[in-house]
């Protein structure tokens, strides 16, 4: 058994973690807040871009924008949206176990990648991949600029035919104890899944475009690039304040559990050494009354 | 009278604004309403006034410029400013307008004169918009 000296410096230790845990943990709450105000505000409008998107597909003409070329897919880019930091449980873990799974399916020296945060940047470079873009420490100050700067030089490597199929993944924030890794083809423009079961859209069939078919898709189609890079931005960032929240209020839980478990241990290593030592002095005062 | 469902959207809010049965915007080549049962339409929209009619009440807003979808029953606004008289800061916008008409006076060596023009241009509109409901 651990002494009784051991057992009252583990307490103390653990104590001094649990604080951390906790402060890390109201951290988190804040910024969660904060974060998914922003994200949910830009939500409605990141959907409703790309449902006027999905309806605009079917009807134009794609060779009105060259970012809607379809091309043999040579180099496929991958942007893939980490955190800086870790400490918030499997959300770093997940993704790059996901992107790492995906990866698999292609060969190496046909896959570029586009990094955003450090956790990703780190890993992937160190598994040796081509990593042409990286975007890190600037989630504390997130601004649309970083959204509409990574979204410019995917277009240009796009339009520069350096990369012909561009993914995006991240987490995308379910609620405030769920996120979900999506995986969402960026470049060119396809028609999602989702959308195949709304029956409207493909039975909309002409358009009127005013002023021309080409002055629409020409702004519509950065805009929703954009658009769809900022929420992206948006979603992982709630989503890494609430799995950081969660992961550290477990373990300032875990911690309390420890402390617990510790003290009765103590207590008992106390009371064992009380008792040993009454009977020490006990069987000393009889051996004395025997004398 | 028959009517649409109207929704603006920007990036900070979603404005349902229920069924209507006109809505005018500011079109890149110039006005345009549109009623009930229009035919499918994509519009791209520049700074200007959006005026909406419904059973209850006329309403207007002013925005920097966007995007308007009109398909079947529906219309969809998507904008990235737009605000209400009742949101709309005179003093604010008075300021922004001398300042921009003061650049465009100047004419200083870096000026950009469309952004000027583009300035003025909200102003404007927002000030028309803050006007009407004071009427």
């Amino acid at each position: 058994m651990a002494s009784l000296k051991d057992i009252r410096q583990r307490i103390k230790a653990i104590k001094n973690i649990q604080k951390v845990t906790n402060a890390m943990k109201m951290v988190a709450a804040a910024r969660l807040r904060r974060s998914q105000i922003n994200m949910e505000q830009a939500r409605s409008y990141a959907r409703r871009i790309n449902e006027v998107l999905q309806h605009l597909l079917p009807a134009i003409d794609r060779s009105l924008n060259h970012l809607l070329d379809f091309r043999e897919p040579e180099q496929i880019g991958f942007v893939i949206v980490t955190a800086d930091r870790g400490l918030c449980g499997g959300f770093n873990a997940n993704i790059i176990r996901i992107t790492t799974g995906l990866l698999q399916d292609y060969d190496r020296e046909k896959v570029s990648l586009i990094c955003i945060g450090k956790k990703g940047r780190n890993h992937f470079i160190r598994q040796g991949y081509n990593v042409i873009g990286e975007y890190v420490d600037f989630w504390n100050d997130l601004a649309f600029q970083h959204a509409a700067g990574i979204v410019e030089q995917i277009t240009r490597l796009y339009l520069e035919h350096n990369l012909d199929q561009v993914f995006l993944i991240y987490n995308e924030f379910k609620n405030v104890v769920r996120q979900e890794v999506v995986t969402q083809q960026f470049l060119p423009l396809v028609l999602t899944e989702a959308d195949e079961e709304d029956e409207n859209s493909a039975e909309l069939g002409e358009f009127l475009f005013e002023p021309s078919q080409q002055e629409i898709v020409n702004s519509l189609v950065p805009r929703h690039l954009n658009v769809q890079v900022w929420q992206a931005l948006l979603e992982s960032n709630a989503a890494e304040q609430a799995a950081r929240m969660n992961a550290m209020g477990a373990a300032t839980e875990n911690a309390s559990e420890m402390i617990s478990t510790l003290t009765l241990e103590y207590n008992k290593a106390r009371q064992a050494a009380i008792t040993k030592e009454l009977l020490e002095i006990v069987s000393g005062a009889e051996a004395l009354v025997k004398a | 009278m028959s009517t649409f469902h109207l929704e603006i959207v920007t990036p900070t809010k979603v404005i349902d604004k229920g069924e209507v049965s006109y809505v005018r915007c500011p079109g890149s080549d110039g006005q345009f309403g549109v009623m009930a049962r229009h035919t499918n339409a994509m519009f791209a929209l520049s700074a200007g006034e959006i005026k909406v009619v419904s059973e209850k009440e006329t309403s207007y807003l002013a925005t920097r410029g966007g995007f308007a979808e009109v398909t079947g029953d529906e219309v969809k606004i998507l904008v990235e400013t737009a605000e209400h008289a009742a949101e709309i800061d005179l003093d604010r916008v008075q300021k922004a307008l001398g300042r921009a008409k003061q650049r465009v006076a100047e004419k200083g060596p870096d000026m950009d004169l469309a952004r000027a023009e583009m300035s003025i241009k909200r102003a404007l509109t927002r000030l028309r918009v803050a006007k009407r409901h004071q009427v």
